[in-house]
C-alpha cells in the first residue's frame, strides 16, 4: 500500500487546491496534509454551505483522483453503503446455466455425490462477478486511488457510524462468502456533518477534526473573484461586505458561501451595476431562504420608503 | 517538548475536553511530521488531532498560548544605564531614603531586570495558588502576587523618589523621561506576572483530575446543586443521552421479531422475481408517546431541567411528547422547548410565571390539564410526573389524577424524595401513589438516566 503521496507539503496542497478553485486557508491545508501523511480521515464540521462538501471535490481534483461519494441518510445500511449480492442476477445464471448443470450432476450415482459436487461448483455464484458495489467497497477496491466522500455522516444512524468504525480504522471489509477485502489503496477519506446530532466518541477518535467556519471579508472576496469574475470588483466587496452584515444579524439561517456565489450570480446576470435599494429588495431571496430572516433583513437593511415619513410629519402639523 | 505537549493534554483534559490516549499519540505522528519550528502548523497539528468538539476549540485557544509561547514577557528599559556619572549619584543618595524592600524593588526598576526563577518560586510560597485550577481566576492571581510584591507601594515609592531626584536639582526633563521608564517597566512587571500566574493555574490544571469530579456530580443530589455544577452537568447530559439513545436504537433493532410483513416482503422481492429472498418483519415495537407534567419550583427546577434535556436528546425514540410546567397553573411548553434548550425554555417560562412563596398547587393544575389538554392523553401514552408531590396543603384532586391515570396506558411519578419522606409534612405522595403504576425516587443524574431508560423500555412490552 506504499502508494505514491500526491503532495509533498501544506503549501502544494493549498496551490493544487487553489488550481481546482477552491481557496483553502493555511489550516485546511495542513489537515488535509497531515491526514494523508497520517493516513486518516478529516471530520469536517461547520456551517452548512462553507464549501465543506466542495473541498472534498476540490482535493479529488486536486490529487488527480477518482472521487467517490457517499451520502448519508437515516436508515442507510450496509447492503447501501458497502455491498449486495446480486440475486436477480444469480438467479438468472442459475436459469441459463441449468443444462450445464445438469450435465454435471447426471452422472453421480447418489443425492450426496450430487450435494458434493454442486457445493464444489457454488464459489462460482458467491464470485465477485455477483457482488454489487457500493460506495464503500468501491473505494476499497479501486485499482486506483481514490478519494471517498462520506457527506452529511450526522444523518445516518448511530448504529452505521459503528459499522463505519471498521472500515475507517482498517480499510478493510469482511464478506463472509468470500473473506476478508483489505484496500489495496488507501483512500484520502472526508467526512462532513453539519453537527445536526452528536456523533459518537469513537468515530471523532479516528478522525483529524476540522472545523471549516464561516471565512473573512478577504477571503470570502477571493472566493467570489475566483468563482465569479465577471462581477466587477467593486460590486463584490460591496456584495461581500453586505453578507457579513447579514451575519450578525439573528437569523435562522445565515447566508453562507454558497449563497454568497449564488447572489453574486444572480448579479452578474441582471446586470446590476450598484446596490441599490430595488437591486436588494429583487435579489434578497437568493441569500436567506427564510420568510422571517428575509422580512428582518429588509426591515433593517433597507430605509423605509419616504412615503410613511410623510404621513408623520402631517400628523405633527396637525 | 514531549513532556510539555503531555502537560497540555493533561491541561485541556482538566479544562473538559475529552482525549483519549489515541489522540494524544496521533498528535505526536503529527508533531513529527511537520515538526515545531512553525508554530502555526504546531498548533494546527495539535489542534486537529486532540480537539473532536467545536465547542472545545475555544478551550485550546486559550491553553494554546500558556504553554507554547516563547515565554518572553514584554522587553525591559534600562534607565539606569542612560544617566550620567552625576545623575546616578543623585539617584543613589535618594534611593537611601527608603527601606530595604522596597529599594531593591525600585533597583530593580531601575535597571531593568525581570523577576528570576528564583524570585518566581518565593511568590509561590506567599501566594497560595495550589488549588486554583480556572483560568477565570488569573487576573484575581496575578493581583495577589502583585500585592505580595507591594507593588503599590512601589508605585508610590517611584513618585516619591522623582520628587527628592527634582528637589535634589536634577532636570525635570530627565525626571520625566525617568518616570516613564519606570512606569514601563513597572506594567512589563506585571505583564510577567500575569503571564506567571496563567502557567501557574494551567500546570495545576495538568494536575488535577477530571474523572472523580465527573463521578460525584452524576451522584449529587438535584438540590444541592450549584450553577456551576449544573453547568457541567448540561454537558454531561448530552453524552449520557447519546448512551441512551443508542442502547434504545439497538434494543429496537433486535426486538424486530414481529409477524411477517408480506407487503413489505413482496414490495422488496419483485426483483427477484417474487422468489422471496429477504423477509420483512412487522415492528411490534411502539416508540412511547409521552405527556410529561414538570414542577419547575425552586426545588424541582434543576431535576425538571435535566429530565427535559434528556427527552429532548432522545426525542427519536419517542413518537410524540407534550411538555407541561407547573408552579401554580399549567403552561404548556412543548413548542418553547422544541425551539429553545431546555435550560433557556424554563427561564422564559419562568419569565410567564413566576415562583411566589409555597404556591405550588398541583390539584388545580390537574383541573387545567384536564380543562384544556386531556385530549393529548390516550391509551398509548405514557403520563410522566415530575415533582415532590408538596401541594402547600392545597386540595389534591385525586379523582382528576385517577382519571388521567386510567386513561393512559402507564402513569409514572419521578420524585427526588426519599420515601421515608413521602406523606409527611404537606407533601401528599401517598394519596396520589396508588394511582400510579409506578413511583421511582429520582436525586440525582444516575437515577434520572436509568429511570428514563426504564421508561423507554416498559413501552416495548
Amino acid at each position: 500500500m506504499a502508494d505514491a503521496l500526491p503532495f509533498q507539503s501544506p503549501q502544494e496542497l493549498m496551490e493544487c487546491l487553489k488550481s481546482q478553485k477552491y481557496i483553502a486557508n493555511n489550516e485546511i491545508a495542513t489537515i488535509l496534509y497531515l491526514s494523508q501523511q497520517l493516513g486518516k480521515p478529516v471530520l469536517a464540521e461547520g456551517p452548512a454551505g462553507v464549501g465543506k462538501t466542495e473541498l472534498a471535490k476540490a482535493l479529488a481534483g486536486a490529487s488527480d483522483r477518482e472521487l467517490i461519494r457517499l451520502q448519508c441518510y437515516e436508515g442507510l445500511d450496509e447492503s447501501k453503503a458497502l455491498y449486495e449480492w446480486e440475486y436477480a442476477k444469480q438467479l438468472l445464471y442459475t436459469q441459463l446455466l441449468r443444462d450445464k448443470l445438469q450435465e454435471t450432476l447426471s452422472s453421480s450415482e447418489s443425492l450426496k455425490v450430487a450435494a458434493d459436487r454442486l457445493a464444489a461448483e457454488e464459489d462460482v455464484f458467491f464470485s465477485m462477478r455477483f457482488l454489487l458495489q457500493r460506495p464503500l467497497l468501491k473505494a476499497i477496491l479501486s485499482p486506483e486511488p481514490t478519494v471517498l466522500l462520506i457527506d452529511e455522516i450526522d444523518r445516518s444512524d448511530a448504529e452505521f457510524e459503528a459499522f463505519l468504525l471498521e472500515v475507517l480504522s482498517d480499510f478493510q471489509v469482511t464478506v463472509p462468502e468470500l473473506g476478508t477485502l483489505a484496500a489495496i489503496h488507501r483512500p484520502l477519506v472526508i467526512l462532513t456533518s453539519n453537527n445536526t446530532r452528536e456523533l459518537s466518541e469513537a468515530l471523532k477518535r479516528r478522525c483529524l477534526y476540522l472545523f471549516i467556519d464561516y471565512p473573512s471579508i478577504d477571503q470570502e472576496l477571493a472566493v467570489v473573484r475566483l468563482k465569479v469574475p465577471e462581477l466587477n470588483p467593486k460590486l463584490a466587496r460591496q456584495a461581500v461586505e453586505l453578507v457579513h452584515r447579514l451575519r450578525t444579524f439573528d437569523l435562522r439561517k445565515s447566508p453562507s458561501i454558497s449563497e454568497t456565489l449564488d447572489w453574486a450570480k444572480a448579479l452578474v446576470t441582471l446586470n446590476a451595476h450598484n446596490l441599490d435599494d430595488t437591486t436588494l429588495e429583487t435579489t434578497l431571496s437568493v441569500l436567506l431562504k427564510h420568510e422571517n430572516d428575509l422580512a428582518r433583513a429588509r426591515r433593517q437593511l433597507l430605509s423605509p420608503p419616504p412615503g410613511k415619513r410623510d404621513i408623520d410629519l402631517k400628523r405633527f402639523q396637525n | 517538548m514531549d513532556k510539555r505537549i503531555v502537560e497540555f493534554v493533561a491541561a485541556l483534559r482538566a479544562a473538559g475536553v475529552r482525549i483519549s490516549l489515541a489522540e494524544s499519540s496521533d498528535a505526536f505522528q503529527a508533531v513529527d511530521f511537520l515538526g515545531v519550528q512553525d508554530r502555526e502548523l504546531f498548533r494546527v497539528s495539535l489542534r486537529s488531532t486532540l480537539v473532536k468538539d467545536n465547542s472545545d476549540l475555544e478551550t485550546f485557544d486559550n491553553l494554546f498560548p500558556l504553554f507554547f509561547q516563547a515565554g518572553s514577557p514584554p522587553p525591559l528599559f534600562n534607565p539606569s544605564s542612560e544617566l550620567t556619572p552625576q545623575e546616578a549619584e543623585m539617584l543613589a543618595k535618594a534611593l537611601r531614603q527608603f527601606n530595604d524592600e522596597i529599594r531593591k524593588m525600585l533597583e530593580k526598576l531601575m535597571k531593568g531586570m525581570p523577576l528570576n526563577q528564583s524570585e518566581l518560586q518565593n511568590l509561590d510560597q506567599l501566594v497560595n495558588q495550589s488549588n486554583i485550577t480556572d483560568l477565570r481566576y488569573q487576573n484575581w492571581l496575578a493581583r495577589q502576587m502583585e500585592q505580595a510584591l507591594k507593588f503599590r507601594e512601589v508605585r508610590q515609592a517611584v513618585q516619591e523618589l522623582m520628587e527628592l531626584l527634582r528637589q535634589m536639582g536634577m532636570n525635570r526633563q530627565r525626571v520625566d523621561q525617568l518616570r516613564q521608564m519606570l512606569q514601563a517597566n513597572q506594567e512589563a512587571l506585571q505583564e510577567q506576572l500575569r503571564q506567571y500566574a496563567s502557567q501557574r493555574i494551567a500546570e495545576n490544571m495538568a494536575q488535577q483530575s477530571r474523572r472523580d469530579r465527573m463521578d460525584n456530580l452524576y451522584n449529587l443530589p438535584f438540590h444541592s446543586l450549584t450553577e456551576e455544577d449544573m453547568h457541567a452537568l448540561r454537558q454531561e447530559v448530552r453524552r449520557l443521552a447519546a448512551m441512551l439513545r443508542t442502547r434504545v436504537a439497538l434494543r429496537m433493532k433486535r426486538a424486530r421479531t414481529g409477524v411477517l410483513d408480506v407487503k413489505a416482503t413482496l414490495r422488496s422481492n419483485l426483483k427477484n422475481n417474487s422468489v422471496p429472498f429477504d423477509i420483512h418483519h412487522r415492528d411490534h415495537t411502539l416508540k412511547p408517546r409521552i405527556v410529561i407534567l414538570c414542577d419547575i419550583s425552586t426545588s424541582m427546577r434543576y431535576c425538571s431541567e435535566l429530565m427535559l434535556s434528556l427527552l429532548g436528546e432522545v426525542q427519536d425514540q419517542i413518537s410524540k411528547t407534550h411538555a407541561f410546567a407547573f408552579i401554580d397553573h399549567l403552561e404548556y411548553i412543548t413548542p418553547l422547548y422544541i425551539d429553545n434548550q431546555p435550560g433557556e425554555a424554563i427561564a422564559k417560562i419562568l419569565r410567564q410565571m413566576p415562583s411566589g412563596h409555597y404556591n405550588t398547587d398541583l390539584g388545580l393544575c390537574l383541573d387545567n390539564f384536564i380543562d384544556q389538554y386531556f385530549d393529548t392523553v390516550d391509551s398509548r401514552t405514557t403520563f410522566l410526573i415530575l415533582g415532590d408531590g408538596r401541594n402547600n396543603y392545597n386540595e389534591p384532586r385525586t379523582e382528576l389524577f385517577r382519571d388521567i391515570a386510567r386513561r393512559s396506558r402507564y402513569t409514572i411519578w419521578f420524585n427526588p424524595e426519599p420515601a421515608t419522606l413521602w406523606g409527611t409534612g404537606d407533601s401528599d405522595m401517598l394519596k396520589y401513589q396508588p394511582h400510579c403504576k409506578q413511583v421511582v425516587q429520582v436525586s440525582n443524574l444516575t437515577q434520572l438516566a436509568s429511570a428514563i431508560d426504564h421508561l423507554l423500555v416498559s413501552n416495548f412490552s
